[in-house]
């Protein structure tokens, strides 16, 4: 795998899991504060941007490299995604909710490589 | 979780069509960027050549429907939960090639699939107690 590759593989990741958090922080604001607001539109339209980057990037990535090596790769956004929403958004994060998002990104990976 | 809506608007069954849709987004997509692949030119590093393929617009369908599922889930569920359950798609696919392509699963991927089956349920399991209780 090239360095290029690899550039454009953590970006299109980076990119997933920052979507994913905003999009989460977007919905959570429209329970309160409903659809119809600024903050919620920019919300929205950043973490759908963000998601439309990863997609493209993958589809480049889809032509040179087999989904089955692609998807270690995404396989590391459980853990990334558990561990941010905790940090970042405040959610609960229990011992049995880590162990279960490790074990499903083990899996995944299991499942990739061999 | 409390006052969740039940019927087509259930946050799980919303999850569940998400997943689905996902599922067979990833299969008609690897199909049509293999189709249209272009490896040698810098222009589809960005992915968007990838266009030209009708699969990948049947795809982009299905991810537009499964991304409106998945902001409604957003809305009902904590990410901590919601994601790492989403992620059953990822045994979805390969016993999906293995039933309807009849590709050959190895042992060491059986094993993955397990890590993957157990994760989740550990993942559920909290969440099936706490709607039982509602």
């Amino acid at each position: 795998m090239s360095a290029l590759a690899f550039f454009f593989i953590v970006i299109s990741l980076l990119s997933f899991v920052m979507a994913q958090l905003i999009l989460k922080r977007a919905m959570e604001f429209s329970r309160t504060a409903g659809l119809r607001n600024a903050r919620f539109t920019s919300l929205a339209a950043i973490g759908t941007a963000l998601m439309t980057v990863s997609f493209f990037l993958t589809l480049g990535l889809l032509q040179r490299f087999d989904l089955s090596y692609l998807y270690p790769f995404q396989g590391l956004s459980v853990i990334f995604i558990t561990l941010l929403a905790a940090v970042a958004l405040k959610e609960n994060l229990s011992a049995r909710l880590t162990l279960g998002a490790i074990l499903i990104s083990a899996g995944i990976i299991l499942v990739s490589i061999s | 979780m409390q006052n969740r809506p039940t019927g087509f608007g259930n946050p799980w069954l919303q999850l569940g069509l998400s997943v689905a849709c996902v599922f067979v987004s990833e299969l008609l997509l690897k199909r049509g960027a293999t189709d249209v692949a272009e490896p040698h030119s810098a222009f589809s590093w960005t992915g968007i050549n990838g266009l030209e393929s009708p699969l990948v617009w049947w795809a982009i369908l299905l991810i537009v429907a499964s991304f409106i599922s998945w902001l409604y889930v957003l809305r009902h569920i904590p990410l901590t939960v919601a994601y790492p359950l989403s992620r059953v798609v990822d045994i979805l696919v390969p016993l999906g090639c293995w039933i309807f392509l009849g590709e050959l699963i190895s042992t060491t991927r059986w094993c993955g699939i397990a890590l993957v089956v157990i994760g989740l349920a550990l993942v559920a399991k909290p969440v099936a107690q706490i709607e039982e209780r509602l």
